[in-house]
């Protein structure tokens, strides 16, 4: 469950391993919770909310875990692991741990309504909207704005409140 | 010196009576604004900071699921605008303190309290708020709020209140004094005119009518009872000067005194016959003008008057401007009022000199022809016992040699003797009677009643009179006089007496003043007519033939009994007996000196 980890004490003293993408997993289900997507993001009014793992997955069953009986204002929260391009309305959140031009292609196309999360300061310049960065030993991101608005997302201002950085 | 408010004038009653019941209201009325006020204002807090505390809470949600305190305590810092938000914790659900913020005086964060509510402490106000995101409670917000705000406001509104109490207070105070003019006013008018009528006694003043309240009324029947004092004043005026002018103009002369004998008035008679001024005369300066050989008596009598209300009656003399005395008759009343109070004498003296200088002479006169009586009566018992004495010889001792015309001769001689002895007797005690001194001591009538009937015996027993009588009392009068009152009296009532022989009854009987004594017979009685009559010097109403006697006893005893200062007088009916009455003062006393 996302409080055991978040809720764990001391926070903070993550090691480079699987408690890193634990709490990585509870983000990435947290930021479904500050992002309002279009409409036409859903295949159906009761379609669940799919976060797609692209290409290599560091989580494991931890983030199958995370989402277990989770859900986002009515709508499930279920995990894809996917190596290509996903067709639309199939993924809400894409994770890449995977950095490089192959990535910005994809993630360039993947369209309106899919949110991107990838790792370090690179992706938000490459295009992606969130990306994870390690400061003082904990899990923190950065935001691109202008991404998720090209992407008809609305991030809430909660989120960009708590992000180390928002590129507008 | 310690005035309270009961003695206060009227004006500065009113004046604190309106500043109190203003600020009095004032205070009531700030008191219920201000507890209005901190009940509402306790609402809008309860509002204001729920509201808040949810925003708040709202805005942390991300730092919490997102893991960074940092952002949760720049959200909070927000709250520094909010200057009397004392602190602003952030828990996690398990109790851990996720972010804070402080003021610089807190004392550390309220404990975390799971239930959402605001709650009043003394210290403040205490707001937990649930944080809940995605229907799932995430952490706990924790805010104190001082009440800091509150006891401004309370300041706020004490302040305002007092600013208002000030300036009402002025304002009742500039408004009282037109206030003072209109009730305190007419108030102090009235006082002023009541002050005035008592210290001039002039009644004509009159309060004036400033208003047609109360007060008002007030001095309209202050007024009419001044017009009804003045009225009253002039009538009294009016017969004071009628009185003055009756006294004026009377021949005698008149006097007023106060009731402790201080003479306040007298009428120019007096200042016409003394020549004297009225200030010689006022007072208890009378005494000068009355001849010394008066004033002792005078001076008593007068005070014995004052200090018992008795009338005065007085005859002495005044001296006259040319400093020779006059005899006045002089008579003083107390005047009394409803309740018998003394209020004043009322006297006057009436020159008495020329009548008084005749009845000296009149009564000199008379003490001579009693000396003349008294001496010749006495003088002429001698001579006659002798012609009784020795007629009475000549008529035993020569019996044989003288004959019978020559006896009979000798009878008239012997009778006309012992009758003109017994005429002289009585003579004699009619005169000695006026001249009796009074007694010291009482005398008992029953003792004196004895003597009497033992002297008329053989009267009575020749008579075979019934005499009886009841329980007499002591008296002042001479015992040889009461004996000779009661011995003629009682021979009166056994000489006339008709067939039956007499039954004679003496009884006394004691009056507020004197005692009155009885001599009752069942005799033949006396005419009406004749009742004044029978106490004259030999009034008779009966011949010698009938019955004996000088005809100078009741005469006798009428001298007697007013002698002692009583009176003597009969109750009859012809053929139904006689009642003698006499009186005898229970006191010793003599008739005025100038009796008879």
């Amino acid at each position: 469950m996302a409080c055991v980890v978040l809720c764990a004490s001391p926070s903070g003293l993550y090691a480079q391993s699987a408690l890193e993408f634990e709490v990585k997993a509870a983000f990435l289900l947290n930021f479904a919770k500050f992002v309002d997507w279009p409409p036409n993001a859903f295949a159906a009014p009761d379609s669940p909310i799919a976060i797609c793992i692209l290409g290599k997955d560091p989580f494991g069953h931890a983030i199958d875990d995370v989402v277990q009986g989770e859900s986002v204002n009515g709508r499930r929260v279920i995990v894809r692991r996917i190596n290509t391009t996903p067709a639309p309305h199939t993924c809400q959140i894409v994770f890449t741990e995977e950095t490089g031009k192959e990535t910005h292609a994809t993630v360039e196309s993947l369209g309106p309504g899919v949110l991107t999360v990838g790792e370090g300061d690179a992706f938000v310049h490459e295009g992606g909207m969130i990306g994870f960065l390690i400061e003082n030993r904990r899990v923190r991101f950065n935001i691109d704005q202008q991404a998720a608005e090209l992407a008809e997302l609305k991030l809430s201002s909660r989120l960009l409140a708590v992000a180390r950085r928002v590129q507008k | 010196m310690k005035r309270s408010f009961r003695d206060l004038p009227i004006k500065q009653k009113l004046v604190v009576t309106m500043m109190v019941t203003t600020a009095a209201a004032l205070i009531v009325a700030a008191f219920g604004i201000v507890l209005t006020d901190s009940i509402l204002f306790r609402g809008y807090l309860r509002r204001d900071l729920s509201a808040l505390a949810k925003i708040i809470a709202d805005n942390t949600t991300a730092s919490l699921q997102f893991d960074d305190p940092k952002s949760a305590g720049e959200t909070l810092a927000t709250l520094r605008a909010r200057g009397h938000v004392v602190d602003a914790c952030v828990y996690r659900p398990n109790g851990d303190l996720f972010a804070t913020y402080s003021r610089h005086d807190s004392t550390g964060c309220p404990p975390m309290s799971r239930q959402t509510g605001i709650r009043f402490t003394p210290e403040g106000v205490v707001v937990s708020q649930a944080i809940i995101l995605s229907g799932r409670q995430i952490g706990i917000l924790m805010l104190k709020y001082d009440l800091g705000e509150l006891w401004e406001r309370v300041r706020l509104y004490g302040s305002t209140v007092f600013a208002v109490l000030l300036a009402s207070s002025v304002l009742a105070f500039l408004l009282s004094a037109r206030l003072r003019e209109i009730i305190a006013a007419p108030i102090s008018d009235l006082v002023r005119a009541t002050t005035s009528v008592s210290e001039t006694g002039d009644y004509s003043t009159r309060a004036e009518k400033l208003s047609g309240d109360e007060l008002g009324l007030l001095v309209d029947r202050f007024n009419e009872m001044l017009a009804g004092i003045q009225s009253r004043d002039d009538a009294l005026k009016e017969e004071r000067e009628r009185f003055r002018f009756m006294a004026e103009s009377m021949p005698q002369k008149i006097f007023t005194a106060r009731p402790d004998g201080y003479i306040d008035y007298v009428n120019r008679q007096w200042l016409d016959f003394s020549g004297l001024p009225t200030g010689q005369l006022l007072g208890q300066n009378w005494a000068q003008i009355v001849h010394p050989d008066d004033v002792e008596d005078n001076v008593a009598l007068w005070r014995h008057s004052v200090e018992t209300g008795e009338p005065v009656h007085l005859e002495h003399r005044v001296r006259r401007a040319d400093g020779k005395y006059r005899w006045h008759l002089t008579r003083a009343h107390a005047m009394r009022d409803t309740d018998g109070n003394i209020v004043m004498w009322i006297g006057s003296a009436t020159e008495i000199h020329e009548q008084k200088e005749k009845e000296q002479a009149l009564r000199r006169a008379n003490d001579d022809l009693q000396q003349f009586a008294y001496s010749a009566s006495h003088d002429l018992r001698e001579p006659i016992r002798n012609v009784t004495v020795y007629s009475e010889m000549v008529a035993s001792r020569y019996k044989d040699v003288i004959d019978s015309e020559g006896q009979m001769f000798l009878g008239f001689l012997v009778e006309g003797g012992r009758r003109l002895a017994m005429l002289v007797n009585d003579l004699l005690a009619y005169t000695s009677a006026g001249t009796a001194e009074l007694p010291e001591a009482r005398v008992d009538a029953n003792a004196v009643l004895k003597y009497s009937l033992a002297s008329l015996a053989e009267a009575i027993r020749e008579s075979g009179a019934e005499v009886t009588s009841d329980a007499l009392p002591q008296v002042y009068i001479g015992e040889a006089h009461l004996q000779q009152v009661l011995q003629n009296l009682i021979a009166n009532a056994l000489k006339y007496h008709d067939a039956n022989p007499p039954r004679i009854h003496i009884s006394a009987v004691r009056h507020s003043a004197d005692w009155c004594f009885s001599v009752q017979d069942h005799g033949i009685g006396i005419d009406p007519q004749y009742k004044e009559k029978i106490f004259g010097v030999f009034k008779r109403l009966h011949t010698d033939r009938n019955f004996g006697g000088t005809g100078i006893g009741l005469a006798i005893c009428k001298r007697v009994v007013e002698r002692y200062g009583g009176r003597i007088w009969v109750e009859s009916e012809p053929g139904k007996g006689a009642t003698f009455f006499f009186t005898i003062p229970r006191r010793a006393q003599a008739r005025t000196a100038n009796a008879e």
